[in-house]
């Protein structure tokens, strides 16, 4: 076959693909596209701004991603989808904020680290409070496995979709005794400032240090799935329980796994919000869970690579929203973007596993 | 043979009409062919059934029949009308029954219930009507009472009260016949009906299934891996093998084929 | 056949003549319930319809708050001051105080709960049809996200290109009462529904709930209830018998959707000012858990379970609140004293949530089917209840 010939093919597919396409999803390009054109003209405008705000985007895309991590690992080795993840997420927050403060069960161990102390105590403060809220959180993640969902392995997916928002609830309730109904404040540890000379386009230390944090994080995560024997395990739970099972994996410790490394993750995340926003709260794991929820849905649920693309695309959606159409507007932009995804590409952009039901229909 | 160009509602040589007509019938998934290019047909008041070694393609094909599979190519024609993109829901409606090989009842209700579920598309009542109690409705309920009842003494089981996944296994098998039977299908689909079953219901199915056609003038569909079932009630034969139709006819003349012999002895299994 | 006759009708005709009695009984004894009673009884409306959905056909709809927030502002865009750019009256008992024409929309209460249940209907049909065919715990998630992006849309509509829709967070205010016209002056109470006298509202709560059992039931019992559980089980077979798998699942989705309106509409008349952060997600969940505490699918159960949650909620959480009081008070820890239990009313929520599916999952009086379905341990199914077959 010629390349000319492999042209005419490959154009031929996509003109058959558009003859076949449903009027829906020609219309969600339709949207997508001029969504986009939208957006290029304010590029155009003002690209110091809109620079800036793509950045803010992927600092805040790489918070939400580090969460969707955690669905989208969950999703994959047991088909739950994990509703009290978005709450281990603020409960990280919190323990980073008390290690922070100083204080620990009510004893003050040592002054509460602020704006004010020195740079090393600052970057000490900061990684032993990654640290511990990633252990804490990734403990906690295990034991909710342990304690309501294991017992539900053979129940019908929806119970255990219904456990999981009852541990949501009481998680939420935990923070709420903790810190109570108002918005705690974080110390302000990490300096505001921009890197970049002159302020046409903003890229301050804050976004630095998130992005400092979580791609060692990606790394390591995907070293541990790919290299070592527990992520092989991982992967061949996902694939296939009983035939894993079979080859001696002990598939609850693989499981528990999967979950401590999503309580890892979601650990680091929280902490790292609370230094970037300044304040957290106990609701907080509600909505950054369901935009993170989103993110691994876009990527394609169950699929690694998706969860982070994803993320960083809900992080820049949100961005742009927040900017373009109005702060209050963003949360119903990001809803709307799950219910899209899922109506119209419910196995997300990078697709894994199909959300249709009957595995025949599911094939576009 | 039939005429690989037959109409819509061709005639085969004895003059019968056909129920169920295949015209080219492919199905690839992916690079693999599992269903290659078969002509098939089914007469009206005839037992029909496909044959062949393990992975030789009558589930895909099966599947096709009742919806569960779009073919890659080819066209299924029903009482005269194109089906090939119907859904399976809107085949039933056109006289489609089926029954499944790892029996698939509502478990958890009555076997009446299961009959009159099956029932669903011949009923009329409107949601307006179930609310408010209208006589005809209620009419009609208790008509289609009588009927499951009736149809479930035609398979040989009493409307007991229990759970559909209580009963016995062969209880099982005839309670899905049933079930497919009260959607007053043109053409039923028997999934390995006798799967799993002792000598003696096996007898009875097959009994059963000779019923059908003299007393309710269906067509079945039979896949069956028990030969001595396939040789004794069918009117024709169909065997397939590597997606291929390799042989029809009588069954006599299908079990003295040579290619029908080969490939099964090319196989482990022998049925 | 006399015990069954008996259970079948003595109970319930006891149960409604006491229901009917009620207010006697409150004015009576000076118990000063109405008012929490008729807000129960909003909400074993609310599960009632949601039961339609879970309990019937087996989605799980985690947005329900949604219908609730419509039919609520239904009412508020259909019968109150709000829309004052026109002025339109239908049939409407309120009355301008000056006697000339009021501003706004002002249409029958009794008209407004039927549009909201049709509204509503509609909605849920629009909400239902694209995503229906999703996976069960998919479109449990869409159904959250509708519940989420309503009232924030309620919340933001209040300059909608220069169009105030629904005022904000300020919400919609001064929402007309219900009346009957035409009534004798000694009924005056019944003219115009008051807020001192509640026994209309509560007699038209009652009977709007009554309305709902009747519907519930004669669905379950229908040609529509037994598709629904067919789907349920097993979708694909259900298919096979022709049944269609997305029209039932929206008829669910649709019924229930008309029930949760309607009690939206009837709460938005009798609280008089709604806002958006009235209908969160919290809401969906307590609904939920009433749907589940009940048991899922049995109609007494789910208004056992609403009644018991909101007793939770209006009695025994403020019972608990003083007894902490008091022992604070007692030892002298300001952390007791001062303690707010009725806030963390959401913990026990997660915690029946969590114990009930571990210990229970059929809930308090369990459908008999339901239960069957959720103690088979064969592989996890999809639909709340069904099994998955390879």
């Amino acid at each position: 076959m010629t390349t000319g010939d492999a042209t005419k093919t490959l154009s031929g597919a996509l003109l058959e693909g558009l003859r076949h396409s449903s009027w829906q999803s020609r219309l969600a390009v339709a949207v997508v596209a001029l969504m986009l054109a939208l957006l290029l003209v304010q590029a155009v405008q003002d690209p110091g701004q809109f620079t800036s705000q793509l950045l803010i985007g992927l600092t805040n895309g790489a918070i939400i991603a580090l969460i969707a991590l955690g669905y989208t690992l969950v999703y994959g080795i047991i088909e739950l989808i994990n509703f009290a993840h978005g709450d281990n997420f603020m409960i990280g927050s919190f323990v980073g904020l008390t290690v922070l403060s100083g204080t620990l069960f009510g004893l003050g161990l040592f002054a509460p680290i602020s704006g004010d102390s020195g740079t090393i105590i600052k970057v000490a403060g900061v990684l032993i409070a990654l640290v511990v809220a990633m252990a804490a959180c990734g403990l906690l993640n295990v034991g909710i496995e342990r304690i309501a969902y294991k017992p539900l392995r053979n129940s019908p997916r929806l119970a255990v979709l219904i456990t999981a928002i009852g541990m949501s609830f009481i998680l939420q309730n935990v923070g709420l005794v903790w810190k109570g109904p108002a918005q705690v404040p974080f110390p302000d540890l990490i300096s505001s400032a921009n890197i970049l000379p002159g302020d046409a386009i903003v890229f301050r230390w804050k976004d630095l240090f998130v992005l400092a944090v979580t791609i060692p994080l990606l790394v390591g995560l995907s070293y541990f799935i790919k290299n070592t024997k527990q992520g092989k395990a991982m992967r061949a739970v996902a694939q296939d329980k009983e035939a894993a099972a079979m080859v001696g994996i002990n598939v609850n410790r693989t499981i528990s796994v999967t979950f401590l490394l999503g309580g890892i993750l979601a650990g680091a995340s929280g902490v790292m919000y609370g230094l970037f926003n300044g304040i957290t709260v106990f609701n907080v794991g509600f909505t950054q869970g369901l935009y993170a929820f989103t993110a691994a849905v876009l990527g394609g649920i169950g699929n690694l690579s998706g969860a982070v693309v994803g993320g960083l695309l809900i992080g820049i959606i949100g961005s742009m929203a927040d900017q373009y159409v109005g702060v209050r507007w963003t949360s119903i932009v990001i809803f709307a973007v799950l219910v899209l995804v899922l109506v119209f590409r419910p196995t997300g952009l990078l697709g894994d596993r199909s959300a249709t039901q009957g595995g025949g229909s599911g094939r576009a | 043979m039939p005429e690989p160009n037959g109409g819509a509602r061709a005639a085969n040589g004895a003059g019968v009409t056909n129920i169920l007509e295949a015209r080219g019938i492919t199905k690839t998934f992916g690079g693999l062919v599992a269903v290659n290019s078969v002509d098939f047909d089914i007469p009206e008041r005839a037992i029909v059934s496909l044959i062949g070694p393990n992975g030789a393609g009558k589930t895909t094909f099966f599947n096709m029949v009742s919806g569960l599979y779009i073919p890659t190519s080819g066209r299924f024609v029903l009482t005269g009308r194109d089906i090939t993109r119907m859904k399976p829901h809107e085949r039933a409606q056109m006289g489609l029954g089926r029954t499944f090989q790892n029996i698939r009842l509502f478990g958890t209700m009555s076997a009446v219930d299961n009959v009159l579920a099956g029932m669903h598309v011949r009923l009329k009542g409107s949601i307006l009507g179930s609310i408010l109690g209208t006589p005809g409705v209620s009419r009609e309920e208790k008509e289609a009472r009588e009927r499951a009842h009736a149809l479930l003494g035609f398979v040989g089981l009493r409307g007991r009260q229990t759970f559909a996944k209580n009963l016995p296994y062969g209880d099982q098998r005839r309670l899905e016949i049933a079930r497919a039977l009260a959607s007053d299908p043109k053409l039923l689909l028997l999934d390995e009906p006798t799967a799993g079953m002792n000598p003696q219901e096996t007898a009875r199915l097959t009994e059963l299934i000779g019923r059908l056609r003299e007393e309710r003038g269906l067509s079945v569909l039979l896949i069956e891996h028990e030969m001595r079932v396939v040789m004794s009630i069918s009117d024709r034969v169909t065997v397939l093998d590597h997606g291929e139709k390799i042989s029809e006819g009588t069954p006599t003349e299908v079990r003295q084929d040579e290619r029908v012999i080969e490939a099964y002895l090319g196989t482990a299994r022998t049925g | 056949m006399r015990g069954v006759a008996l259970k079948r009708f003595a109970l319930p005709a006891v149960l409604i003549t006491l229901a009917f009695l009620f207010p006697l009984l409150d004015d009576g004894l000076g118990l000063g319930l109405m008012f929490p009673i008729i807000v129960i009884a909003v909400y074993v409306m609310l599960a009632l319809g949601l039961n339609i959905v879970i309990g019937f056909a087996g989605l799980l709809d985690l947005g329900f708050v949604a219908f609730y927030a419509l039919g609520a502002y239904v009412m508020g865009w259909l019968a109150s001051s709000h829309f004052n750019q026109v002025s339109f009256s239908f049939l409407s008992t309120a009355q301008s105080l000056s006697g000339g024409a009021r501003p706004g929309i002002h249409i029958s209460f009794w008209i407004v709960l039927l549009v909201a249940g049709a509204f509503t209907a509609l909605c849920g049909v629009l909400i239902g049809a694209p995503t229906l065919r999703l996976r069960g715990d998919y479109l449990a998630i869409v159904t959250l996200g509708f519940g989420e992006i309503i009232p924030r849309f309620f919340q933001n509509g209040d300059n909608l290109g220069g169009f105030n829709l629904t005022n904000g967070t300020v919400g919609i205010k001064s929402i007309d009462s219900p009346g009957i016209p035409f009534l004798p002056e000694s009924l005056s109470s019944w003219q115009r529904f008051g807020t001192l006298d509640l026994n209309p509202w509560y007699y038209t709560i009652l009977v709007l709930v009554l309305i709902t059992i009747f519907v519930n039931i004669r669905l379950r019992d229908s040609r529509l209830g037994r598709a629904w559980v067919s789907v349920r089980e097993d979708e694909t077979a259900a298919a096979a018998m022709g049944i269609n798998p997305v029209t039932t699942k929206l008829w669910a989705y649709a019924l229930g959707a008309v029930f949760g309106g309607i009690a939206g509409a009837f709460y938005g008349a009798f609280i008089k000012s709604i806002f958006p952060t009235s209908f969160s997600f919290n809401i969906s969940i307590l609904i939920l858990c009433m749907v589940i505490l009940g048991g899922m699918g049995n109609i007494y159960g789910v208004i056992l379970g609403a009644i018991a949650l909101q007793g939770i909620n209006f009695y025994l959480l403020p019972q608990i609140n003083g007894w902490v009081h008091a022992i604070g008070d007692a030892l002298g820890s300001p952390l007791l004293s001062g303690a707010d239990i009725p806030k963390y009313n959401f913990f026990i929520f997660g915690i029946i949530l969590v114990l009930m599916m571990l210990l229970r999952p059929e809930g308090i009086i369990p459908n008999r089917q339901r239960q069957e379905e959720l103690h088979d341990d064969s592989t996890g199914g999809d639909a709340l209840g069904g099994t998955a077959r390879a």
